[in-house]
């Protein structure tokens, strides 16, 4: 029945395409030495490239692995807008990790657990405002040999 | 086009954007990647139309594991177009006569005419679309553009305007491609450039490919189309 109701809206789809401009999410992660400490700083993750040149924009065409991660995780951050999900946290947490066993996220040293934020920033009347609307809860991070 | 082509060349085009999708799980996180390197075989086998009924039910039973994992499509629209070219191609071969095959893909047809008509519709009765004040909260606050360059794009709201109201007009007229061939060759060139604008400005580089895979379905309809109304 679960799963019905999962696939159900991808046979009898609703193309509503940017049908409306809701608050946009934005990730930041947090290092702490304990999981009791909250972190003193906070990092954006996924910066933003200045401009892409012609041949980045035709390889990331054929693929592009690492924006749709970022789409997917924005994804699971609006769904954190509406209500706690420990799964959607769950999965912002496990993509997060992945990029720092890949070192594409720097770890201050004697960091041992993580944190993520999520912000939303509204566009209203030519004015931009933002507000924090989650808190992850602390994650181990991975030791040397993790997420093999 | 016959239906026979028409299927066959969505398959080889399914089939490309299937793998596209499938390679960019490959570096990711279990259990996807596996699920990545699988669906890649797959894909390779529909491409080459190796026994497209047997590859297309290993392709629906990863796609359904996939949502279940994903509590839903993992890309949004461009995993919810995939599933349906491939439920309606898969229900076409299932078919126990021509009547059946014709519903499956024709369902897929009035679906793509949809995935423009109603994404226009929901525009155009937006007074921040038609005003182009959307589509400039998209450059300025959404998390789609794809480089700051692209970002300032939020700072010319007449061109913004422009565009809003090409995308808008775009997609209401494109069901009337459907009273010429020609007419509908032409929509299909504007909207697979549309794609590549979104691809190119958002990073929407899966749409790019899955779109185009439903398109000669919409000719074989088209055609189909015209016969029923002789």
């Amino acid at each position: 029945m679960k799963l019905l109701r999962l696939i159900l809206p991808v046979l009898f789809p609703s193309w509503r395409f940017f049908s409306s401009i809701g608050p946009s999410p934005r990730i930041e992660v947090g290092f702490a030495s304990t999981a009791q400490l909250e972190p003193a700083d906070w990092f954006p993750v996924f910066p933003l490239p200045e401009k892409i040149s012609f041949t980045s924009g035709i390889v990331q065409l054929l693929h592009n692995p690492k924006w749709n991660d970022r789409l997917y995780i924005n994804t699971c951050a609006e769904h954190l807008f509406e209500s706690h999900s420990e799964f959607h946290e769950q999965q912002i947490a496990q993509r997060l990790l992945h990029l720092i066993s890949a070192r594409e996220i720097p770890v201050p040293i004697n960091a041992q657990t993580l944190f993520f934020r999520v912000r939303a920033l509204v566009a209203e009347n030519g004015q931009l405002t933002e507000d924090i609307t989650f808190i992850s809860r602390a994650f181990s991070l991975p030791t040397s040999g993790d997420d093999k | 086009m016959t239906l026979e082509l028409a299927v066959r060349i969505a398959e080889i085009v399914l089939g490309v954007a299937i793998f596209q999708q499938s390679i960019e799980f490959v570096r990711g996180i279990q259990p996807e990647k596996t699920l990545g390197f699988i669906r890649a075989l797959f894909a390779i086998l529909l491409t080459a139309g190796i026994q497209p009924l047997l590859v297309e039910t290993a392709l629906v039973v990863t796609s359904i594991i996939l949502i279940r994992r994903f509590r839903g499509p993992y890309n949004g629209g461009s995993d919810t177009m995939t599933m349906l070219v491939l439920g309606c191609l898969w229900l076409s071969h299932l078919a126990p006569s021509r009547y059946w095959q014709e519903i499956a893909v024709g369902y897929l047809a009035i679906q793509l005419i949809l995935s423009y008509f109603q994404s226009g519709w929901v525009k155009v009765v937006n007074a921040q679309w038609r005003s182009g004040e959307a589509l400039q909260q998209v450059f300025a606050v959404s998390a789609y553009p794809v480089s700051h360059q692209v970002r300032l794009l939020a700072r010319r709201p007449a061109l913004l305007l422009y565009m809003s109201w090409a995308v808008i007009i775009f997609e209401l007229v494109f069901p009337l491609a459907l009273l010429h061939q020609t007419l509908l060759i032409i929509a299909l060139v504007v909207a697979g450039l549309f794609h590549l604008a979104n691809a190119w400005l958002f990073g929407l580089n899966r749409f790019f490919w899955i779109w185009p895979a439903a398109y000669p379905i919409i000719i074989w309809f088209q055609s189909r189309l015209m016969v029923a109304l002789q």
